[in-house]
């Protein structure tokens, strides 16, 4: 047994649908069966009755269309087997002898033989090929072949796969063998999801909607991280990118922003194992205005089978207290076609920067240059026979970037297995090891204090940094440019700052089927990520940025962060099916647990030169530890009525030693319908194909950080010995906020699927939402926040999103993908809890807060109103000055084909939010630009009442951003003995920007002023970098 | 096999099923030995961290210091002090950690720990003491306790007497007792009672050069901001009034600044020599106040002065332009004369940095003096130049902060009239940081805010003996 375990744990293929599918099958047609079989079948039913033949007469003979019926006598039976089979017989008393009796002019006497591939031109297992209008048919084989016997031609073949457009096609003989490419439909319900369900559900009979992004789409989009790759595909999900230097953070959003303690960053999952999803700064050594780091940048992306996409709400209640933003669950491959398969791909190219945004024409050739990319990819993977399957993958990607002396160069590789075996007929293990190394570079950013090139550049500061500049760029003499050029030259060249990310995520799962209807599901696995960040800071750095000669202060600051989780679940379902009805219950419990621990370490008066802070004259250090426990035990019912009325109860029970004392065990239940109107007897419509109406409610939470609840005393040094003082407020009824949606909606596919339309309409509510109380001054905790659940939040708004597909012939389709979603957000009550920010600077400049009555993080600041001489009249302080939370916003896509050529677009747009332009701010208090500011002003008062009109400083960021633009081409070469495909292709990656605002209204710095973790909506342009362009070759060659 | 299988996943599922908490609870602590140490060692901190507030914004308020650093209050120079302002909270959220540590520390640490010594309480009551003397100085009004009512900065002074009381009787060392007299007299100052302040001075001098510093620790994240506003962060962040400009540094580093930290000064006796002296002049006595000041002068010309390379200052601007980094010669406002030697140029060797006390006041200034008022200006004046850098101006000019939207929103017995801030009429219409340079680089200041003081001596928000 370990033996046989060892040899499947190393060659492994089963594609993991191919039983679904296999049993499936039953249901859709009459099977083929072996002759052989039935005979025995026949013996067994009748075992009275002593049966003589010659067994290798009937080998290899297959029947159509037969079933043994216990009810009838076997004389009955065997003249049915008579009719369809080649076959004779005589009873005689107990006795039947059977005889093979070919009947070469019966019905089936031409075979029909051909292979089903899919749009990669790799084969499909369990395809469907029906004679039209009969019930007979087959299915392909593990090499996608198949194999069908026909009496007469013309005939027409149906070719149908759950998750694929359907084939028609006529056959006029069997001459040649077939060939079918079957394309994907993106919207089919019929399509198995797992995540949110515990266990394996079809689309229909969830009331909720589930997004499936497949690789073919992901390999689409040359990006450089997953979140990049998911911007512009998931419809019903905002991606908005806070900086465009590696690493940086980046804005999901879905439904609203139903938190104003926690960053709205879906939870993820890669093979059921929780993944590090930081995407704020971290606890110790990010900062809010820049340097945040997100562990979404280095998620694994090679290898990707499927991804699925859940809305927070109800769909998300079986993931209990942290799912309240959604899940997105990411699932690799384990297996390929039978055989060894090679595949090699590369990505090269140029990288520009994206200049559309600078205030200075100049900046750019400060700060900024054309840049190299390059990505290979090497990928192998087969099957030795139907029980293994193995999939390998690596890559290497090397980015130098935009910025000047490579201060932005991205480097990554990553390295992932996947396998599949089946250790015994009912029990399937399946496995992933997944290893990425990324290394980049991150120059200062967002005012980091002393020089920062885009402050020093943009916001006029280049005025009073170092010796001092002429700071309107635009305007410098030849000579001046060449001066500032020189400096900033050197000042970015003496800037180090590194990150090396190693990460290394495993999902160990096993499949146990004891009995026919019950299927046991374990996972088990691990994230863990190990980030280092290293900031050394010369003397010769900060004399050349000061103007002034330094000799002392030379320091290097190195943080790390050490993640890891471990992600138990285990999951029962029970499949029941009688006359109407069908039962899918599920049972489960998951269990998981995550360690965050950060040390900081740094050295100051450091020999310019040294790299470690060994040789420092001053060390000191910091640490920050967090353990999460949850653990949640769930159950669920899925109920259908005749396949077409679907009814889905579930509920999960979730404890946490974060919650406060007082606080026992959260419950968390969902109900909601499904009914697929287009199922009925009587629904019968030429126009529409598919029509499903949906509803649910169901509650998901958001956990509070770990301990928080507890009255503490905290310490720290004074003068070498312990000095205690208050720690943590405490909070013994501090428990999860919980959202509650309601959300319904109607899917319809019109045309034969050509026009798939789906509409939505949510409604959610945060009870209990965990809020920043400031505390009295007067109770001596310095201030400090404490968490309480006093805050209500309201979420609502529509969620549409069609594909149209025009044009749809045998060589040629077009098709249109777009979505459309609004959104309300409001903070309805925070039962007299003062407003709190969760981005900006201070309260008397500007900060986006979180206060009753409006959406969170709405940017506030001075409201200046200016007299007839455009001299400032009035200042209103604190004033509401626009929601950086979007409208409206929502994705576009197009894909074209033409035979062996495809083309492709997406863009993502927002509508109905602000931003605050702080650089235009800063570029007027440093007397670099006007701005929007009268002159009477400036006249009167210079620029000291700068701060006092940032409302002058707002600007509506309203964007249609096209991501992506390509093209590519097939070849398939008559020989394949060399190579079986190869894809071309070339690739623009951000092309194009139409925008509302002055600056880019993505690059807004990551806010999470709350710290790890927190709430963040961007809103405030401050000297950060856009993310660049690339225009990207690409090729894929398939051995 | 698929027993092993199992077991494994069992044994997983125990061994991750625990989980550390980093967290010292309060009552772990209460219930370990040795509390009180390390929460007198916590207190230390406290005052040093409130110091740092203290000192900073107050600076930066009055007419001192002018702020270049956009980290610190733009919005202090012009006088802004609104309620819902961030550092007005901060003002009082750590003078307020200052009472209820000390609360915290007299009613649970102390009597839970079987070491705790009457030294310790004494220490406790001060902290209590001086927590309440600068509630009193600095602010409207501020809670009694923990979300308690609002008491007005004459009852907060009374308070400061009452805990400042019981540190005297609960200290046996001579040099603590003095400085505890020493803040019953700056207390007693506050509240107008010349007899006590006369009293409690008197006492004081029994330690006749009587000095109480707070230590500053740059390893443990606790530096001394002043120190690092006007020495030790390039460019300087705070630009002295020109005419206190030869009084810039008071704390600088040598070496790597983490380990250099200078200690400010809490209680020093040349408060008791102006105490008295301003009391005398009350009565009158014009006699005594001079006999006072020259005892002061004598006193100050004994403090330690350092050379120090100060090169490195450039305070350069923000928004203002800044005066000549060369010397160049001061009017104090443009009735006065021209001064030398006030602005140093910091680029010509070494300068002197008076660690404790420095004054330009000479002897000769004030021996021919006869008025009560000019004498009185020369009282406020060093009382400027002798306490620059420790927080103490903005008692002087009568400014005091409100209680803070936190606060308000927090504690329903904040009423609306402790929002507004205190600056008194005289001083609100001042551009108090405002100087204009002539073409040699001379200075005029705009006004002299010691002439203001004396002018309005009789108003009740300033010169309490008058």
């Amino acid at each position: 047994m370990k033996k046989t375990l060892g040899l499947h744990l190393l060659f492994a293929i089963l594609l993991t649908t191919t039983q679904l599918l296999y049993a499936n099958k039953k249901s859709v047609l009459a099977e083929q069966k072996e002759l052989k079989n039935l005979i025995e079948e026949l013996q067994y039913q009748f075992n009275e009755i002593e049966f003589i033949y010659n067994p290798n007469s009937f080998e290899g003979l297959l029947v159509n269309n037969y079933e043994i019926k216990a009810s009838e006598s076997l004389q009955i039976n065997l003249h049915n087997l008579e009719k369809v089979a080649p076959i004779s017989y005589k009873v005689n008393g107990k006795t039947v002898a059977l005889r093979r009796e070919d009947k070469t002019q019966s019905a089936q006497q031409y075979t029909i033989t051909g292979t089903v591939v899919d749009e990669q031109q790799i084969p499909i297992p369990g395809v469907t090929i029906l004679i039209k209008d009969t019930s007979l048919g087959t299915t392909t084989n593990m090499d996608g072949n198949f194999s069908i016997k026909v009496a007469s031609f013309p005939v027409t073949l149906q070719i149908s796969y759950i998750g694929y457009q359907s084939i028609i096609k006529t056959i006029e003989s069997s001459a040649t063998p077939l060939h079918f490419t079957m394309k994907t439909s993106t919207e089919s319900l019929n399509e198995i999801v797992i995540t949110g369900q515990g266990a394996d559900v079809r689309k229909k009979r969830l009331p909720t909607k589930v997004t499936t992004i497949k690789s073919e789409d992901l390999e689409k989009i040359a990006a450089q991280r997953i979140d990049q790759q998911l911007a512009a595909q998931l419809p019903n999900a905002q991606i908005n990118f806070t900086g465009g230097q590696a690493g940086a953070t980046s804005i999901i959003r879905a439904r609203g922003v139903n938190s104003a303690f926690l960053n709205s960053t879906p939870i993820i999952y890669l093979d059921g194992v929780r993944l590090d999803n930081l995407n704020t700064q971290a606890a110790l050594g990010g900062t809010s205005q820049g340097a945040a780091m997100s562990a979404i940048a280095d998620i694994p992306m090679d290898n990707i089978e499927k991804i699925e996409y859940i809305n927070g709400g109800a769909a998300t209640t079986l993931y209990g207290s942290d799912a309240a933003n959604g899940v997105i669950q990411i699932f690799t491959k384990k297996g390929g076609e039978k055989g060894t398969h090679l595949t090699v791909s590369g990505e090269t190219g140029v990288e520009t920067p994206t200049a559309d945004f600078l205030h200075f024409d100049k900046t750019k050739d400060l700060l900024l240059r054309n840049g190299a990319y390059q990505k290979y990819n090497l990928n192998l993977n087969g099957s030795s026979d139907k029980d293994f399957g193995y999939n390998f993958s690596t890559s290497f990607m090397n980015s130098s970037g935009v910025q000047i002396h490579d201060q932005n160069k991205n480097m990554k590789v990553d390295f992932s297995t996947g396998f599949k075996a089946k250790i015994a007929e009912n029990f399937d293990y399946e496995s992933s090891f997944l290893y990425v190394h990324n290394q980049y570079k991150r120059n200062r950013n967002g005012n980091q204090g002393g020089y920062t090139g885009l402050w020093f550049a943009e916001d006029g500061a280049s005025k009073i940094t170092g010796p001092g500049f002429n700071n309107r760029l635009d305007e410098l003499t030849p000579e001046e440019f060449n001066e500032i050029k020189a400096f900033v030259d050197n000042a970015e060249r003496l800037q180090d700052n590194q990150i090396i990310v190693n990460r290394f995520t495993t999902s160990q799962s096993f499949k146990y089927k004891p009995i026919e209807n019950l299927f046991l599901k374990f996972t088990g696995g691990i994230d863990y990520r190990a980030q280092e960040q290293n900031v050394i800071e010369t003397n010769e750095y900060l004399s050349a940025t000061k103007g002034q000669e330094i000799t002392d202060q030379g320091s290097i600051q190195n943080i790390q962060r050490n993640y890891l989780g471990l992600t138990l679940e285990l999951t029962a379902q029970h499949t029941y099916e009688t006359e109407d009805f069908s039962f899918i219950s599920t049972v489960g419990g998951q269990f998981f647990r995550n360690k965050d621990h950060q040390i900081l370490y740094s050295g100051t008066n450091i020999r310019d030169g040294a790299l470690t802070i060994s040789g420092a004259a001053v060390k000191d250090s910091d640490e920050y530890l967090s353990e999460v426990l949850n653990y949640g035990i769930y159950a669920q019912e899925n109920i259908g009525y005749d396949d077409k009325l679907f009814l889905d109860l579930g509920i999960r029970g979730d404890r946490n030693p974060s919650f406060g004392s007082n606080i026992g065990t959260q419950f968390y239940p969902k109900a909601g319908l499904s009914y697929m109107m287009s199922s009925e007897s009587w629904f019968t419509s030429n126009l529409i194909s598919s029509l499903r109406f949906r509803g649910s409610y169901g509650i998901a939470g958001n956990l509070p950080p770990a301990y928080v609840h507890e009255k503490t005393i905290a310490f720290d040094g004074y003068l070498g010995n312990q000095a205690a003082m208050f720690g943590q407020i405490g909070n013994d009824n501090l428990k999860p906020e919980k959202t509650q949606t309601f959300e319904g909606g109607i899917d319809i596919a019109l045309a034969n699927n050509r026009v798939n339309f789906s509409v939505g309409y949510y409604k959610s509510l945060t009870k209990d939402a965990l809020f920043y109380v400031t505390s009295a001054p007067s109770i001596g905790y310095n201030s400090a926040s404490q968490i309480q659940n006093v805050g209500e939040i309201e979420n609502y708004g529509l969620e549409i999103s069609t594909q149209v597909t025009p044009i749809q012939t045998e060589d040629l389709s077009l098709s249109f993908n777009a979505s459309f979603n609004t959104l309300h957000n409001e903070v309805i009550n925070s039962n007299g809890a003062p407003a709190f920010s969760i981005n900006g600077f201070s309260s008397r400049t500007l900060q986006t807060v979180v206060q009753e009555g409006h959406p969170i993080g709405f940017i506030r600041g001075n409201h200046g109103t200016f007299d007839e001489n455009g001299v400032l009249e009035e200042s209103t302080p604190q004033s509401y000055l626009g929601s950086t939370i979007p409208k409206v916003f929502g994705n576009l896509g197009t894909n074209f084909t033409y035979k062996n050529f495809n083309l492709f677009a997406s863009a993502s747009y927002q509508t109905g939010a602000y931003g605050a332009n702080w650089d235009a701010q800063f570029r007027y208090l440093y007397g670099a630009a006007e701005g929007n500011i009268p002159a009477g002003e400036i006249e009167a008062n210079e620029r000291k009442n700068w701060l006092k009109f940032t409302n002058r400083f707002i600007e509506k960021t309203d964007f249609l951003k096209i991501r992506t633009i390509g093209a590519t081409y097939t070849i398939k070469p008559k020989n394949k003995s060399i190579f079986k495909y190869m894809v071309l292709g070339l690739t623009a990656v951000n092309p194009l920007n139409f925008v509302s605002s002055s600056f880019d209204p993505e690059a807004t710095i990551s806010g999470a002023a709350q710290g790890q973790g927190g709430a963040s909506t961007g809103g405030i342009s401050y000297a950060t970098y856009s993310a660049p362009r690339q225009f990207l070759f690409s090729f894929k060659v398939n051995f | 096999m698929k027993k092993t299988i199992i077991y494994s996943l069992f044994s997983i599922l125990l061994l991750s099923a625990c989980v550390d908490n980093p967290n010292v609870t309060e009552n772990t602590y209460l219930n370990t030995p040795h509390a009180v140490s390390s929460w007198v060692n916590g207190l230390k901190r406290q005052m040093a961290k409130t110091s740092n507030t203290v000192n900073v914004n107050v600076a930066i308020t009055s007419d001192n210091y002018f702020n270049n650093y956009s980290q610190y209050s733009k919005v202090f120079d012009i006088l802004q002090l609104n309620y819902f302002d961030p550092d007005v909270n901060a003002l009082q959220a750590d003078v307020q950690a200052l009472r209820e540590m000390a609360i915290f520390g007299i009613e649970k640490v102390h009597p839970s720990d079987q070491a705790a010594t009457e030294q310790d309480l004494a220490f406790m009551y001060l902290c209590l003491g001086y927590a309440n003397i600068l509630g009193g100085e600095l602010f409207t009004g501020l809670p009694e306790t923990t979300l308690g009512n609002v008491i007005t900065p004459k009852e907060n002074l009374e308070n400061a007497l009452e805990a400042l009381d019981y540190a005297i009787d609960y200290e046996t060392d001579t040099e603590l007792i003095a400085a505890y007299h020493l803040l019953k007299a700056r207390t007693h100052y506050h509240l107008g009672n010349q007899e006590k302040a006369i009293t409690e001075a008197t006492k004081a001098l029994n330690s006749p050069s009587l000095l109480y510093q707070i230590q500053f620790d740059g390893t443990s994240q606790l530096a001394n901001e002043m120190q690092n506003a006007t020495y030790d962060a390039l460019p300087n962040r705070l630009a002295p009034l020109p005419r206190l400009d030869f009084l810039d540094p008071k704390y600088y580093s040598v070496g790597t600044p983490t380990t250099d930290q200078k200690p400010v000064t809490l209680v020093k006796a040349e408060e008791a020599y102006l105490i008295l002296a301003e009391a005398a002049l009350a009565q009158n006595n014009i006699l005594t106040a001079k006999e006072n000041l020259t005892a002061l002068l004598n006193l100050v010309e004994q403090r330690p002065v350092a050379m120090v390379d100060d090169s490195g200052e450039t305070r350069n601007g923000g928004n203002r332009t800044d005066y000549p980094l060369t010397a160049v010669k001061v009017k104090f406002d443009n009735a006065s004369t021209f001064k030398s030697n006030l602005v140093l140029n910091r680029q010509e060797g070494n300068i002197e940095v008076k660690t404790i006390s420095g004054t330009h006041v000479k002897i000769t200034d004030i021996e021919n003096l006869t008025s009560t008022d000019d004498l009185l200006y020369y009282v406020y004046l060093l009382r400027q130049e002798i306490f620059i850098s420790e927080g103490r101006r903005l008692t002087d000019l009568g400014i005091k902060y409100p209680i803070s939207q936190v606060e308000q929103d927090n504690n329903p017995n904040v009423a609306d009239e402790y929002t507004i801030a205190q600056i008194p009429a005289f001083v609100a219409d001042k551009a108090l940081d405002d100087f204009s340079t002539d073409e040699n680089g001379n200075i005029s200041i705009s006004v002299d805010m010691n002439k203001i003081i004396v002018e309005n001596k009789t108003d009740n928000t300033i010169v309490p003996f008058f």
